[in-house]
């Protein structure tokens, strides 16, 4: 398990890496799509085994490909002309940087930061239980209306936006 | 058993390079990838609580959910934005992006 | 499965309205013909009058929907005098806005009907937002008004700057949206839970924890870039220039009063245990954005840049309200007069923001200061309202900017914030320099400005004048009932 983890870490971070390095971003986008299904690797280590599938369906399955089509459709930037990093790079970084060793650092001081997970009660069905999560007014029915509404305001938006001119 | 502090540290890892992407990338597709890998940052985090915390209460699972359907919202309407900004002007790069400017 | 309560309807009855009635403009608006889009703005209006009534209805009811089972107190919204009084204040803000939309779109030609259905989803996201107790309906709302805004703000499709807009505000936004999610992953690890009340609860017992307070810190960082507090203002101006007028009235209007509903329902019922970690970063952010806000000011020649930094600032007084919100005796006083100023601020805005929509030409023209120059002759009515607008935004008299800028002065000083309520006040003086450029454009120069006449638009800007006027007069009554709301939330 731990030997798979690091594997894993390292996939996602090495990925993520190159995503926010690459010149070509149909490279970059692809190489977003090794980080989401590393993600997706963990998700399944975590028993969320529902959340892995949707990772591969809706993450790479949707999100990515709409990536690499709107990449195409902006065509001349595709090949990268000038510098993908902007001058001021070393700026960001270094903030970046400070972020990780502050939230590091932050983490580290908690008291919970090395526990291990809870034992599951017998005969716990995850997926059955997030379904009913989902639909149950007494539980979370709500936000999963409130998320339809937001798609279809997202719908109407994004048609009318990229939609040609007349 | 992995300990919660090894996701904790992956998830602030991988949140820091979205934000060094966001921050440092000329082009506007670019900043967009490095929002998502920001918000798989939060969903690994949301996961691992939901795991390590109590797996029969399943708001971490419920709120990964919804980050997936936010997000698809989104890059819809991002991309939809950027196309629309490549047919006026011919670039996507932020930095060309200076009509308007003090 | 038990069945879907009834009381949890009536909780949310006026959102569920206002949704539907969104969907089906969508659909209606289908069957209009192009020359006759007067109708859809009209039932648009319609909508939020029947949305306005059923809110008004709910006044002085106090209740909770979609509760946990059991467990009375975890509740996904909340329904007191506080939501009802911001959704109110909101609607309002919508019904000036499609008041300010139907002519403008009309004369640049972007008459279209998804631009009132995408207003109606935006509302809706912003009443939500006001009775949300669970942070994941405070995220969902938070996309859910940011959403349609990105997409109205580049809603000129041929036109470069406002697709510009769009662009940069969605940017900011999603960026924005990752910090304020970051932190609520870490209030959840913190806590082990999402419903405010609850986190409230379980933060209240023993030592605050390290891991809670990055949290609310992110979620302040995140909320900071919404509402254009000053170090994260960066792309705000180009934003509210870029966009179609009516939409950055509507923005500056309605985005501020959801943040500070967020900032309430966050920081107000869940962490008002950290207030010690939270006020000097509240007082930090706000003395930044007045300061930054009115020195940026006094430099710009473009009119809607001019009113965005004016914006800006505004956040940084609106935001001083918000400091003492750990303090149980002074906080709802000053709640009740941040609550005060928004509206004082609304009506003003949708003022201003008329004025100028009456002399934007074509092609971005007229939007000059130096535009105005000659209006009293030409207009002296307009010219009139406009000084009144400009004297409300410094704080002059006989104004709701005064009044409104007295109870927040009042309410920081009680609370001991001396150095705040200085800073407020020398920053007032100095925004009169480039507030009072207008006016002297307006009285002392010659020119021929240009304007638009259209009935509803008169009608807004001659309504906000009167109002800024009249309830400067007589505001106890309102600052009366904005008190009585908030104090049942300390």
């Amino acid at each position: 398990m731990t030997i798979l983890f690091l594997i894993i870490a390292i996939v996602i971070l090495a990925s993520a890496v190159m995503v926010v390095t690459t010149r070509n971003l149909v490279h970059a986008a692809l190489w977003l799509i090794v980080s989401l299904f590393g993600v997706a690797v963990l998700f399944a280590m975590l028993n969320a085994g529902f959340l892995a599938v949707v990772q591969v369906v809706v993450y790479i399955g949707a999100i990515a490909i709409l990536f690499i089509f709107a990449v195409m459709l902006t065509r001349r930037e595709m090949r990268g002309h000038g510098k993908p990093l902007n001058n001021n790079w070393w700026i960001s970084a270094l903030l970046s940087l400070l972020t990780f060793g502050g939230l590091a650092m932050l983490l580290s001081n908690w008291d919970g930061f090395s526990q291990t997970p809870a034992d599951f009660p017998s005969d716990f069905d995850g997926v059955a239980e997030l379904g009913n999560a989902l639909i149950d007014p007494n539980q979370f029915v709500l936000p999963f209306e409130v998320a339809s509404i937001l798609l279809v305001a997202a719908l109407v938006g994004a048609v009318y936006i990229a939609s040609n001119r007349k | 058993m992995i300990p919660l502090s090894w996701y904790l540290i992956l998830s602030a890892a991988l949140f820091s390079i979205g934000l060094f992407g966001v921050m440092a990338r000329r082009n506007a597709i670019a900043i967009l990838l490095g929002i998502e890998l920001m918000f798989n940052a939060v969903n690994i985090n949301l996961v691992a609580f939901w795991r390590y915390l109590d797996p029969t209460i399943m708001n971490g699972q419920v709120f990964a959910i919804i980050v997936f359907a936010v997000a698809a919202a989104e890059v819809a309407v991002g991309l939809a934005l950027v196309i629309s900004v490549y047919r006026n002007r011919k670039t996507v790069v932020v930095d060309d992006l200076d009509l308007l400017k003090w | 499965m038990p069945p879907i309560n009834f009381n949890d309807i009536e909780v949310l009855l006026p959102l569920i309205i206002l949704v539907i009635w969104a969907c089906l403009l969508l659909l209606v608006d289908l069957f209009i013909p192009k020359k006759h889009k007067w109708l859809t703005a009209l039932l648009a209006a319609f909508g939020l009058a029947l949305t306005l009534g059923f809110t008004l209805s709910q006044l002085g009811s106090e209740s909770n929907g979609f509760c946990a089972t059991g467990k009375p107190s975890i509740c996904m919204v909340v329904l007191d005098g506080f939501s009802v009084l911001v959704n109110a204040l909101l609607l309002l803000t919508g019904l000036l806005g499609v008041a300010l939309a139907y002519g403008y779109l009309k004369r640049m030609g972007i008459e279209r009907g998804e631009y009132y259905t995408l207003m109606l989803f935006s509302i809706s996201g912003m009443m939500l937002m006001a009775q949300a107790s669970d942070l994941i309906i405070v995220f969902l709302a938070l996309e859910l008004l940011s959403l349609p805004l990105y997409v109205l703000s580049a809603f000129a499709r041929s036109n470069s700057d406002s697709q510009e807009a769009g662009l940069k505000y969605f940017l900011l936004g999603a960026f924005s949206s990752g910090f304020i999610l970051y932190g609520i992953a870490l209030v959840y690890g913190a806590t082990g839970s999402t419903s405010l009340s609850q986190i409230f609860e379980i933060a209240s017992v023993g030592t605050s924890s390290l891991l809670l307070t990055i949290g609310a810190a992110l979620i302040l960082v995140g909320l900071g870039f919404k509402v254009a507090a000053v170090p994260f203002h960066m792309w705000t101006p180009d934003v509210y220039q870029g966009a179609p007028t009516p939409v950055t009235a509507f923005m500056t209007a309605g985005a501020k009063i959801a943040g500070f509903a967020a900032l309430l329902r966050v920081f107000g019922s869940a962490f008002p245990n950290l207030s010690e970690d939270i006020t000097p970063i509240l007082w930090a952010l706000s003395a930044a954005t007045m300061i930054v806000g009115n020195l940026l000011a006094i430099a710009q020649t473009n009119i809607k840049r001019m009113l965005a930094y004016s914006s800006i600032a505004h956040t940084g007084y609106i935001l001083m309200a918000f400091v003492p919100y750990g303090n149980p005796e002074v906080a709802p006083v000053s709640i009740a007069a941040g609550l005060f100023y928004l509206f004082a601020y609304t009506i003003t805005n949708f003022g201003a923001w008329g004025v100028v929509i009456a002399l934007e030409q074509k092609e971005s023209k007229g939007l000059q200061i130096s535009d105005y120059a000659g209006l009293r002759r030409k207009y002296p009515v307009l010219a009139g309202a406009m000084t009144v607008f400009m004297f409300s935004l410094i704080g002059f008299p006989p104004t709701l900017g005064m009044v409104g800028k007295f109870y927040l002065f009042r309410a920081v000083l009680s609370g001991g914030y001396t150095g705040l309520a200085i800073i407020g006040v020398v920053t007032s003086l100095v925004s009169a320099f480039y507030y009072l450029r207008v006016v002297v454009n307006m009285y002392m120069f010659a020119g021929e400005p240009k304007t638009d006449n259209e009935f509803w638009l008169r009608f807004t800007i001659a309504g906000a004048a009167l109002v800024t006027v009249v309830f400067s007069l007589v505001p106890q009554g309102l600052f009366a009932w904005a008190s009585r709301a908030v104090l049942k939330l300390f």
